[in-house]
């Protein structure tokens, strides 16, 4: 048995917890449906995560009702630029006479999207590879930490740099790509040290006794003891990419057309606001990356306990 | 022994393929050198002429051979150390470009990296053994707010709230115009000066990825069997802490202080770009957007071997710490 | 801005408590050159992220002091290309082939010996011998020269009086100084022997000094004692912070709401001068419809209101320019007085209908249709960091769009547009015209049919590949003209060919960001005196170098 399971805390529901996280469940739809709706319960019972939940609910509603929630276009130049906060532009305007409130509120939309996209995406990447190369010892686990380590050894952000200047089109799917690209490696290398100390545990090597099947082991049995460090993850990555998106656009990098947190930053540094007197545009985009970093950050709080109910609040 | 010496080729194969990998990702990047430099001419609106753009060429002596024999030259440079001269500093050997820049960011970087690595650390297991009490969650939030800032972003607050706004760091740089890096005291407490606001930015916001590392762990590891043995057969908490619990929760940490302390150069390019350190990270950044391929390719190679052989090493750590992956 | 107060937050720095002292004494030093009145403090080179030593005047590395040590026969200004005599006293062509240089007499090197015509001779040699340090391209146009007595003599291979201004330029290079350097290219020149008015004194990391040259030949003409270059930083924003604390004499940066960020901080001595240095123009493919079609291109040009895109683009800081291709005022003198209202071009719906039906294009539906029922687009290609042409092409976008054209904008960095540009397979693209203040130079280099290459074989001048025989032509006899009247008709041509063939649409005067104090010293040039431009990276800081006087 499971050194978790044998815990006497609450049904070992911890299989299904990692097929929710994981989306590798199998046929169980009614079942993992529950599961889900547990699991968010167990979310909603810790405090931080409560918290975390909230500020990414309120993000993504202003993401989706922002032509409701914006008083302007963001993108329109209408304005008087370096005007300070007033009653129709509640953020002030940028040097371009861009209202700000509406390009934050817009802003929304790819900080979201990008660090939910390429947080899941490089998530995957990092759970199969780290997980294939931490349960099959010899070359195939050579091979992946062979690949995991290049990718490691290449400096992301030079790494970054360099791709977004080769992959020539600055959109934020080619952001997305980069940044996918770039952070898969760490997950994978700590899913795999695991994995690596995992396989040697004894109920692991029952399982295999027992003639369980690869898939079946790695995905019942391995997978569910590092349900943390799979959603630390994704969350890492998450976190990761909504600094690398800003961090890209700061330097120019990205698509200045496109209305964000970081291209408000780019040219807030271009315009100089701080020169102008309008410190809310460094402060406020900044402020909200920071806001939706610690959101996720505290959500994984939450997540830890749900594979590991030590990690439950009292 | 066996893993060691597979450890051991590994390295090498892995060391060459990155080093390959150097050799090409600088050339898969559009544009040259040449339109670089005219860049500055352009944004003054001044029309610029073939003229001017044949005589750059010439005098940056942009490559003109096939890639395989830069490949060949590139290797040839590795072992002699000789990068030959950057575009963006003609006048001087890459070699002597990075030394210059080297002692800056290695102790920027690499002490504020064993400072947030340690105090983390420390903070960590301090968080996961006092969980769900006070102390715990004044660690967590704390350390999520601060590590969720992006490190530019709160570079440029620090920049401008305390350098321009009130005067009291200066604005740029490593030490004061006009001095000669030496090491008399004056020179070392202007360059302590100069790094206080750097500094302050990489350990702050790189503190909280060791302390969420280490609290996971701890509290992990602390539920395992044998602690639970332990406290169970009247250990005292305290001792199962920091004498079962840490040290096997360390072993993660260990894992990402590896790849954390190589990682760390490239990392602190925005940070160092923000400050106008004069470090590698600095460098970095200036060769990326010049497309000083000489420059570039011996940045990339000093950061790629420094952390390779840290991996390296924490492999070899590894078994020392977990007898199990010796089998 | 706000000023500093240096001590206000020093018990409060809390992560910093251990150097909190050391922090504060030693924050705010000041550069002590600007304590004296005999130190000019000029803004200088990027230091990235160290200076590198290299006075080598050749060297498109090299520091901007240079320019105070070495000197040229003559600087014409960049603004109406008046001379500034410094190694020449005068220059007359005997033939629009022979130009002869007089040459000052009585001028000394720093080291003591002196000056000779042999030293003018061995310097354009040497251009000669390493074509790298021919970054004027003297030997493409000159087919000799010789120096005796205290002349110097130049043939050029055809006829190029308008060349002369780049000949007066050349820095000249003391023979005995430079005989024995192997690699001139190379060489990093870090005990420079000059004739000018400064002398290297000190070189640090992040900044360097240069002391006044007790031989100069006219060295009652220079109050600076002492000249220093603090090095800029990486950053420009922190750049501009830094300009703002009032510790340079001459700085030069583009600064957003200059009165209230700059001038207001200490409104008794800041000033500054935004002078036209450059055109920026909407460049369009000539060798893609429909942009080949004149009508359409006047349709274009009518289209836009050049008042609000200068704006948008540079803060209204500079007006919209002329499309007779000249930079006004600067050129006044050279306009065509038959060009109606100076050239500028007002915003014309009407108008710009006409002209595209002319082309075959009709508003339908708030589209603009081409005779093959396609609406008319186009793609504009511009640095995505060079903000202000950004801003400019935005607002093109959006004038255009209001007369039907589908207009999207590409923003790569400078090398994929440079590559787009040059190989001419580009739409339409923000580009730089003019700004030499010659207008040969000007039109040659933008509009000569030699440099118009075939798509995908890089070109810089005429990128977008403008062909007009009268052009050649017209470029031609303003290329030989020694007198002032055949020199204005040839010049009127070119205009009236831009006027009316619009081969580049023209937007507004990219701005030249001299920033000045007045509290060490006077005599800037200004609006007023507008002797050569704010430029503190070119020659014209020995012109403003040799005027200033001291504020008490």
């Amino acid at each position: 048995m499971s050194v978790l399971t044998s815990t006497p805390t609450p049904p070992p529901q911890v299989p299904g917890a990692a097929a929710a996280v994981t989306a590798g469940g199998e046929s169980r739809v009614p079942g993992s449906l529950r599961v889900i709706g547990r699991a968010f319960r167990t979310l909603w019972s810790n405090g931080k995560a409560r918290i975390g939940l909230i500020i990414i609910a309120l993000m993504v509603l202003v993401a989706i009702f922002a032509p409701l929630i914006a008083n302007h276009s963001p993108t329109a130049t209408t304005f008087q630029p370096y005007q300070n906060p007033n009653g129709s532009n509640w953020f002030g305007t940028t040097g371009n006479g861009q209202d700000v409130f509406s390009q934050m509120v817009y802003g929304a939309r790819v900080s979201l999207l990008v660090g939910l996209v390429s947080g899941a995406v490089a998530t995957i990447v990092a759970v199969t590879i780290g997980l294939i190369a931490g349960y099959r010892p010899g070359p195939v686990d050579e091979g992946l930490s062979f690949l995991t380590n290049l990718v490691l050894v290449i400096p992301g952000l030079p790494l970054m740099i360099i791709l977004a200047a080769y992959l020539q089109s600055h959109s934020v799917w080619t952001i997305i790509l980069v940044v996918a690209f770039t952070s898969w490696a760490t997950g994978a290398r700590v899913i795999r040290s695991q994995a690596t100390t995992l396989r040697t545990r004894d109920f692991i090597t029952s399982a295999q006794f027992s003639g369980e099947r690869l898939h079946r082991v790695v995905f019942r049995e391995i997978l569910p003891n590092m349900t943390s460090l799979v959603a630390a993850s994704f969350f890492a990555a998450a976190t990761a990419a909504v600094m690398a998106e800003a961090s890209l656009e700061f330097l120019g990098l990205g698509d200045p057309n496109t209305v964000s947190w970081g291209t408000i930053l780019y040219y807030a540094q271009q315009q100089n606001s701080v020169l102008t007197g309008q410190w809310l545009l460094v402060f406020a985009p900044g402020l909200a990356i920071a806001l939706l970093a610690t959101a996720f950050t505290l959500v994984n709080f939450g997540v830890d306990a749900l594979s590991n109910p030590r990690l439950r609040e009292k | 022994m066996r893993y060691i010496l597979r450890k051991v080729a590994l390295f090498v194969i892995t060391l060459w393929a990155a080093i390959t990998l150097n050799f090409a990702l600088p050339r898969l990047m559009p544009g040259s050198p040449v339109d670089a430099a005219l860049a500055k001419i352009a944004s003054t609106g001044q029309a610029i002429t073939n003229t001017q753009r044949h005589a750059i060429e010439v005098q940056l002596g942009v490559p003109h051979s096939n890639v395989f024999s830069q490949y060949g030259q590139y290797w040839k440079n590795i072992f002699t150390l000789n990068f030959g001269r950057s575009y963006s500093f003609p006048t001087e050997t890459v070699t002597h470009t990075i030394g210059k820049a080297l002692p800056w960011t290695i102790v920027l970087v690499g002490s504020t990296t064993i400072i947030a690595f340690i105090v983390g650390t420390l903070l960590g297991v301090y968080a996961g053994w006092r969980r769900g009490k006070a102390g715990d969650s004044a660690v967590t939030i704390g350390a999520t707010f601060f590590g969720a800032f992006p490190p530019f972003w709160l570079g440029l607050l620090l920049l401008y709230l305390l350098a321009f706004r009130f005067g009291v760091f200066p604005l740029k740089g490593g030490y004061n115009e006009g001095a000669t890096p030496s090491l008399t005291w004056p020179f070392v407490r202007d360059a302590i000066v100069h790094s206080i606001l750097p500094a302050a930015t990489l350990a702050i916001t790189t503190l909280s990825g060791w302390v969420f590392g280490m609290r996971n762990n701890m509290i992990n590891t602390l539920g395992e069997d044998y602690v639970t043995f332990a406290e169970a057969n009247g250990l005292r908490s305290r001792t199962v802490a920091l004498l079962y619990a840490a040290r096997n929760a360390l072993l993660p940490n260990v894992t990402a202080f590896g790849l954390s302390l190589g990682a760390v150069v490239g990392g602190s390019v925005l940070v160092e770009g923000v400050f106008s350190y004069p470090g590698l990270g600095n460098l970095l950044y200036i060769a990326v957007s010049n497309h000083d391929f000489p420059l570039m390719q011996a940045l990339f190679l000093v950061i790629t071997v420094s952390m390779l052989v840290a991996i390296f090493i924490v492999d070899l750590l590894y078994v020392r710490l977990d007898p199990r992956v010796r089998r | 801005m706000k000023r500093r107060t240096p001590m206000l937050l020093c018990a409060a720095a809390t992560t910093v408590a251990l150097f909190g002292t050391a922090a504060c004494s030693g924050s705010d030093v000041k550069s002590s050159s600007s304590a004296g009145s005999g130190t000019l403090t000029i803004q200088g080179d990027a230091g990235n992220p160290t200076l590198v030593e290299n006075f080598n005047p050749f060297a498109s590395t090299a520091l901007h002091g240079q320019f105070l040590m070495y000197e040229p026969l003559e600087i014409p200004s960049p603004i109406d290309g008046t001379y500034t005599p410094f190694l020449a006293t005068g220059y007359k062509f005997t033939n629009p082939t022979t130009l002869v240089y007089t040459l000052r007499p009585n001028v000394k090197w720093s080291d003591g010996q002196a000056f000779s015509a042999n030293d003018v001779t061995f310097t354009f040699n040497l251009l000669k011998k390493f074509p790298a340090l021919d970054t004027r391209g003297i030997w493409a146009q000159v087919a000799s020269v010789s120096g005796a007595g205290n002349t110097f003599t130049v043939t050029f291979k055809q006829p190029n009086v308008p060349f002369a201004a780049q000949v007066a330029q050349v820095p000249i290079v003391a023979e005995h100084a430079w005989s024995s350097v192997a690699d001139p290219v190379k060489y990093t020149d870090t005990k420079p022997v000059v004739t000018g008015p400064f002398t290297l004194d000190t070189f640090a990391p992040t900044q360097y000094k240069l002391k006044k040259n007790p031989n100069y030949w006219q060295a009652d003409k220079v109050t600076p004692s002492e000249v220093a270059f603090p090095a800029q930083a990486s950053n420009q924003a922190t750049n501009q912070l830094d300009v703002t604390s009032g510790k340079f004499d001459w700085a030069y940066t583009f600064i957003p709401d200059v009165k209230n960020t700059y001038v207001n901080r200490d409104s008794a001595h800041n000033t500054y001068w935004f002078p036209p240095g450059g055109t920026i123009g909407l460049f369009l493919n000539l060798t893609k419809a429909p942009y080949d079609n004149v009508s359409f291109r006047k349709g274009v040009s009518e289209s836009l209101n050049r008042t609000t895109i200068a704006q948008k683009a540079v803060n209204g800081y500079l007006d919209q320019a002329s499309m007779s291709g000249l930079i006004l005022p600067n050129l006044q003198k050279w306009l065509d007085p038959s060009i109606p209202n100076s050239g500028n071009i007002t915003q014309s719906a009407s108008q710009a209908q006409q002209d595209f039906a002319a082309a075959g294009y009709h508003l339908t539906g708030g589209k603009l249709i081409g005779s093959n029922g396609k609406q008319a687009t186009m793609t504009i290609v511009m640095p995505g960091n060079f903000s202000d042409w950004v801003a400019a092409a935005k607002e093109v976008a959006t004038e255009l769009g209001q007369v039907g054209i589908k207009v999207s904008l590409d923003e790569p960095q400078y090398a994929q547009y440079s590559t787009a540009t040059q190989g001419g397979t580009f739409d339409a693209a923000m580009g730089g015209f003019a700004g030499s203040g010659d207008p040969y130079t000007d039109f040659n280099n933008g509009l000569n049919s030699s440099f118009a290459a075939a798509v995908k074989t890089p070109t810089v001048n005429n990128f977008q590949r403008f062909k007009d025989p009268s052009v050649d032509q017209a470029l031609g006899a303003l290329a030989a003209a020694t007198d002032p009247s055949a020199q204005r008709n040839a010049t009127f041509a070119l205009e009236q060919v831009m006027y009316n063939q619009v081969p580049v649409v023209l937007l507004y005067y990219g701005g030249s960001w001299g920033l000045f104090r007045d509290n060490h010293f006077t005599g800037w040039p200004s609006a007023q005196n507008p002797y050569t431009l704010p430029t503190n990276y070119t020659n014209a800081m020995l012109v403003v170098a040799t005027r200033l006087q001291s504020a008490s």
